[in-house]
């Protein structure tokens, strides 16, 4: 059996088996949601250090499983990673653990609370681990349920209820819009099969008729788009991530959501190259609208988890304008900032959520002055507000320079206002909430305010932040496994822009100085 | 005069009415119950029916399984409605309205 | 090369000490301390070993490894390794090491003993990381290190809002300057290919790739990708019109003020104009020269009436850097390099020396309420003076030589600069002798004052140090060293000990002549005004003016109308759409659609199961008669 298999078992095996334990042992369901997640951290950390030296097969996949299911219609159990999940399948098991860790604040029904978020950490890994576009789609949806159900029971705040209203209903439209798409693939290709690697390798000699791409692409793209918070569908995101109890939000902000990005990488963009080409110059100003758009109203939050969602939908513009350049570079730079990203989002809700349980308010005018008290979490918590603004030595630099790059040579304009977004209006949001939580005098309400005491309190935050840290100084550990197989992706994509090379065909450097100097002028009109 | 497919099919057919008719009218959760076995009988009549003129087993063996179902139902339907009994007092349906809005 | 090892030990060395420090010795002062200094000395002993080693011009200039590589973009984490960064390495490390030293004896009654350290430590790493760096991303990543080091370290006392205020401000608009630093890389990759600065230069000398015939276009790109590059510059080294944040800075511990804010890390601009010298093309260097001129002047004219100690120093330090970005501007970035250094020797030492003065007062910061110091700390005095000797431009202290330098360079390619860089030198004197004229001589103001005594040996002995090279730092050869870095046929400068002393007069007589006259010019107006006196005479005699200067000309009031105000309307703006327009409309319309239609549907909804069975029942019959009816 592939590692994979044990990977996203040992978490929905825990949840099976803690629908045995009697309610009142909670130490033990603690234990055992710790242990499962645990145990599946330490095996991707396995996977992903196995890795370079493990045999690929014809399609680059390695560690593959494939357990046939319902043969008529071509569904197979079906795992194994290359390059471009390798380090998602990690992220998302370390972050499950430290979700699991957080999970201390829950009081009540905590049976069942576990259970979901076993489930859910389960249903995350599998959908980065499948490669058959069935279990990637159920494994999703599996993760997809407990998030609802966890923000509408354990949430928080008076708007809970709302909260989880809009969120069911965009992620589910989202969720519906992308299956429709992926039948229509389904039913289109004509090789009657689920599994990825088969009908890519059916599309590469049967492309799909331009058409169909046509039809097929907007719905992948708007479905996919919708679950990552795209704008203008991402009012969902800060609402409901400032409703949902601290594990549910780390693992939804941080893993679940970089699913639709995901889907781009690995369905849309290598089975639907020309129609992915029409639509990236669209895609590249929408994600503006996750940069700047969302980096204001960012900028207006009195609330730490709504400046901190919305931020977090400003960084999936990155990865967007990653995933719109169609070159190397911007597709390695796009999947670093999914990596990257997903440990600091679940870095900065654990943060908050710990704050959150201390103060019982995340309003920042009431807070102030707390780094006097909370030497540890203050520390953390101005670390991860500088990984936000995109700070060098954390992952996330790496992820978002490199998309700078390779978004430079596509769209000009639309890079610049994207640095302008990430340089300056991030460090304006995100220096905000450390002056006005951590800095200035010391509120006289806030006595009883105490520090992670002991080293479980403190274990999630520090490894994520190592593992940030990790990735921001060697940037190569994971650049390294992703650009083989992204170019992969990328030579299916018969691209106008080309691969990121040094000189473009047509690209006359005066005409690129000129248009630098004096236009500031987008060169995206080469699709037909 | 042998009896032909149709005169089982017929049988079947008033059968299956009779029960309907018990289904739609009748306002006692036992009988409403009853008359439902009796649709489900009837639909066997009308497989054991066209098993024996198809020379084909396969509708003899789809019955025995329905039969071995239906008993298991039967005994969950009537513990439920007993338990409801208990409950309410009254196996009524128009006195079991609490889900109505 | 030998001691290929040692460079890449001192850079992480301090990095080390850091993170040893914030994770194991938090609680243990003197062990943090002993860590971080001796991180810094030992960087300092490391270079001079390698220069002993291999001079300052090894056989094999730079060692990288690779940092990240995609397709196209490849960038390296190298290091560099000529006389530039040798020589700003000892700078660092040298200076670096007499201010950590000094921090143990200022620093001793805080708190947060050990985190200033760490900070401190990570400061020296991410510093030598922008000298070290061997192309353009890499010294962004420590550009943008040595700006949250400064963050941090100006924030230290983050319990008073000023602090938290001044830290964010600066960390912002050293951004905004960043924000062009990096579009300029992106520009220069884009068209040369490479990051690295040596290819860029030889793309830059063979004018391959610049694909046009016509001149104007190249010249004007590239002139517009040189200026976003000195952009980065104008952040870092506070230069006009982001100047604002450098005076605010003073808010952290004064010895972060000497060796950030004065000594080093503003100093990164001229350094990265100096190691960049070969993009800017005639038109770009125009713009930095008359940048840094009018910065050298406006923050001199404002210093003149400041009355906090720290603060008429950091005006002072923002001219200074005025004066160093005019000469990479008027083609001598070795001027302006050599500038540097003495700078950093003699303002370190003021910067300090003022730390000793505020210690001795319980934090008293207000000149005014100082006076007749002179004989409550004469280590103190001394070597404040030998400081604004050399800052003035005094003969023979090192000050002279490199200003001297640069009034030569300026005279010969541009006469207007050259008036203002004199009128800016009889400023500096003017605005220092006022300084020791109120703190350190005359009667004691204050009883506090009257009270003081000499600082700590470990604070002292780093002002002796620094004192004795802010007297000689100007002949030890460091001007020939840089001019051969830039020049290396044509350069005839002397190496003798006297010909170095008297070179200027040599040289360019009129600058050094004029030079002088300036600062005999600027003391006398001093001694005029401000002999003896017991307020300020200025603001009675020239009014408004005064008023203006001790605003600094109203430049926070004016961008806080403008640019954070413009900002902060965007951002409501938006703020507003998406709570009523994109949340409140859309989503709540379709909700609100959803749900009429779905009241409409609920009467369909009777709940009588009898009823939907006879529909369904119904529904069967009629399918089956359409289908079989027929």
């Amino acid at each position: 059996m592939s590692i994979l298999t044990y990977i996203l078992g040992w978490p929905l095996l825990a949840a099976l088996a803690l629908a045995f334990v009697p309610r009142d042992l909670r130490v033990v369901m603690r234990a055992v949601a710790i242990l499962a997640t645990g145990l599946s951290a330490l095996l991707a950390l396995k996977l992903f250090l196995l890795f370079p030296g493990a045999p690929a097969d014809a399609d680059g996949y390695r560690f593959v499983q494939q357990v046939p299911w319902v043969e008529s219609l071509g569904i197979s159990y079906c795992v194994g990673v290359d390059g471009i999940n390798v380090g998602l399948v990690l992220m998302g098991a370390i972050v499950a653990f430290a979700a699991a860790c957080c999970s201390w604040e829950i009081k009540d029904r905590e049976k069942e609370f576990y259970i979901l978020l076993l489930i859910m950490t389960g249903g995350i890994l599998g959908a980065f681990a499948s490669l058959d576009l069935f279990f990637f789609y159920a494994f999703h949806e599996l993760a997809l349920v407990p998030t609802f159900i966890m923000i509408g029971v354990w949430g928080r705040g008076e708007r809970r209820n709302f909260a989880t209203f809009q969120i069911t209903l965009y992620l589910s439209l989202g969720a519906l819009i992308a299956l429709a798409g992926l039948i229509l693939l389904y039913l289109d290709s004509g090789a009657n099969t689920f599994s990825i690697p088969d009908l890519t390798r059916h599309i590469a000699e049967h492309p799909l008729p331009p058409v169909a791409q046509k039809l097929m692409f907007p719905l992948l793209l708007f479905g996919f788009g919708i679950l990552v918070s795209l704008w203008p569908f991402h009012t969902w995101a800060p609402l409901g991530y400032g409703a949902a109890p601290t594990a549910t939000a780390m693992l939804h902000a941080g893993v679940l959501k970089k699913f639709g990005l995901y889907g781009l990488i690995r369905v849309a963009l290598p089975l639907m190259p020309e129609a992915a080409e029409s639509w990236m110059s669209v895609l590249s100003w929408l994600c503006l609208g996750n940069i700047l758009w969302c980096g204001f109203v960012a900028v207006r939050q009195r609330d730490l988890n709504l400046l901190i969602g919305n931020s977090s939908v400003a960084h999936m513009g990155f990865a967007f304008l990653g995933i719109a350049s169609l070159n190397l570079i911007g597709l390695t730079g796009a999947i670093l900032v999914m990596i990257a990203h997903g440990f600091l989002a679940a870095l900065s809700f654990g943060l908050s959520g710990y704050l959150y349980q201390q103060t019982g308010t995340l309003d920042m005018n009431q807070l102030g002055g707390l780094l006097r008290r909370l030497p540890f979490i203050g520390a953390a918590l101005v670390m991860a507000m500088l990984a936000g603004c995109g700070l060098p030595g954390f992952a996330n630099f790496a992820g978002e320079v490199t998309v700078f790059f390779g978004a430079w040579k596509v769209f000009r304009a639309v890079t610049i206002l994207a640095c302008w977004g990430a340089l300056i209006i991030g460090a304006v949001y995100m220096l905000r909430a450390v002056r006005s939580i951590l800095h200035g005098p010391l509120n006289a309400e806030w006595p009883q305010v105490a520090d992670a005491a002991n080293p479980w309190r403190k274990l999630p935050f520090a490894l994520l932040l190592a593992s940030l840290l990790v990735f921001g100084f060697f940037p190569r550990l994971l650049s390294d496994k992703i650009t083989p197989d992204a170019e992969r992706i990328i030579e299916r994509v018969d691209s106008p822009y080309g691969n990121g090379n040094v000189c473009l065909p047509g690209y006359d450097g005066a005409a690129v100085l000129t248009a630098a100097a004096l236009e500031l002028r987008v060169e995206t009109d080469h699709s037909p | 005069m042998t009896p032909a497919l149709h005169h089982y099919l017929i049988v079947s057919a008033l059968l299956f009415s009779l029960g309907l008719l018990g289904v739609v009218t009748r306002r006692s959760l036992l009988i409403i119950y009853m008359s439902l076995e009796l649709m489900l009988n009837a639909a066997n009549l009308a497989l054991v029916a066209f098993s024996r003129f198809n020379n084909h087993l396969d509708g003899q063996v789809m019955v025995f399984f329905i039969i071995t179902v239906a008993a298991a139902e039967v005994a969950v339907g009537l513990a439920l409605i007993v338990a409801i009994f208990r409950r309410r007092q009254t196996t009524h349906v128009e006195d079991l309205a609490t889900l109505k809005l | 090369m030998k001691l290929a090892f040692l460079p890449w030990l001192i850079l992480f060395l301090p990095l080390l000490a850091a993170a040893w420090i914030m994770l194991f010795t938090r609680a243990n002062r003197c062990r943090s301390a002993a860590l971080s200094i001796s991180a810094v000395v030992l960087g300092f002993v490391g270079t001079l070993t390698f220069v002993g080693a291999n001079g300052f011009h090894p056989v094999q200039p730079e060692v990288s490894v690779t940092w990240l590589a995609v397709g196209g973009l490849d960038i390296a984490f190298g290091l560099r390794l000529d006389a530039l960064s040798l020589l700003m390495m000892l700078v660092v490390t040298g200076v670096g090491g007499a201010i950590h030293i000094y921090s143990w004896g200022y620093m001793e009654e805080d708190r947060c003993f050990s985190r200033y350290f760490a900070s401190l430590s990570l400061f020296t790493f991410s510093m030598l990381g922008v000298v070290l760096a061997n192309n353009f991303l890499q010294m962004f990543i420590f550009w943008e290190l040595v700006g949250v080091s400064s963050y941090l370290l100006i924030g230290f006392w983050y319990e008073r809002a000023s602090a938290a205020d001044a830290a964010k401000k600066a960390f912002l608009t050293n951004r905004v300057g960043d924000f062009g630093f990096l579009l300029g890389i992106l520009t220069f990759w884009g068209l040369a290919g490479s990051l690295n600065f040596e290819a860029i230069k030889e793309w830059m000398d063979n004018g391959i790739g610049f694909g046009s015939t016509d001149p104007i276009i190249v010249q004007s790109g590239l002139t517009l990708a040189g200026l976003l590059v000195f952009c980065g510059a104008m952040g870092k080294s506070a230069q006009f019109p982001l100047h604002v944040w450098l005076p605010d800075a003073m808010e952290g511990p004064t010895p972060v003020s000497a060796l950030i804010h004065a000594a080093t890390m503003v100093a990164a601009g001229v350094y990265m104009l100096s190691r960049t010298f070969f993009i800017y093309t005639p038109d770009a260097l125009s713009v930095i020269a008359w940048v840094g001129g009018f910065t050298a002047l406006l923050a001199a004219v404002v210093a003149v009436q400041q009355n906090d100690i720290k603060r008429i120093l950091a005006y002072s330090t923002l001219s200074q850097l005025g004066y160093m970005v005019m000469a990479v501007g008027v083609y001598a970035p070795s001027a302006g390099m050599f500038h540097l250094v003495t700078h950093a020797f003699f303002k370190a030492l003021l910067f300090l020396g003022a730390g000793s003065v505020i210690h001795a007062l319980h934090h008293e910061q207000d000149i005014w309420r100082m006076g007749g110091l002179r004989r409550r700390m004469p280590v103190t005095f001394w070597t404040f003076m030998v400081g604004t000797l050399a800052l003035a431009g005094v003969w023979p202290f090192s000050g002279f030589f490199s200003k001297d330098s640069i009034l030569a360079t300026a005279q010969h390619h541009s006469p207007a600069l050259f008036v203002l860089g004199a009128a800016v030198a009889a400023l500096t004197t003017f605005y220092m002798f006022r300084l020791v004229f109120v703190a350190f001589l005359g009667p004691e103001r204050t009883s506090e004052a009257s009270h003081a005594h000499e600082s700590p040996w470990v604070m002292t002995w780093p002002l002796r140090l620094l004192a004795t090279f802010s007297l000689i730092g100007g002949v030890l050869g460091i001007e020939g060293l840089l001019t051969g870095f830039y020049d290396p046929v044509g350069s005839e400068h002397p190496n003798g000990l006297a010909a170095q002393v008297f070179y200027p007069f040599a040289h360019a007589p009129v600058a050094a002549s004029v030079g002088l006259a300036s600062v005999a010019a600027g003391f006398l107006a001093a001694h005029w005004l401000y002999r003896n006196v017991a307020e300020d005479p200025l603001p009675a005699r020239i009014g408004a003016l005064s008023r203006w200067m001790r605003n600094k000309f109203y430049f926070d009031e004016l961008y806080e109308a403008t640019v954070i105000r413009l900002q902060d309307t965007a951002a409501t703006v938006i703020d507003w759409f998406d709570r009523w327009l994109v949340a409140g409309a859309a989503v709540r319309g379709t909700a609100g659609v959803t749900r009429l239609v779905g009241q409409a549907l609920r009467l369909v909804q009777t709940g009588s199961l009898q009823t939907y069975t006879f529909l369904f029942v119904l529904g069967v019959a009629i399918v089956l008669f359409a289908v079989l009816g027929r």
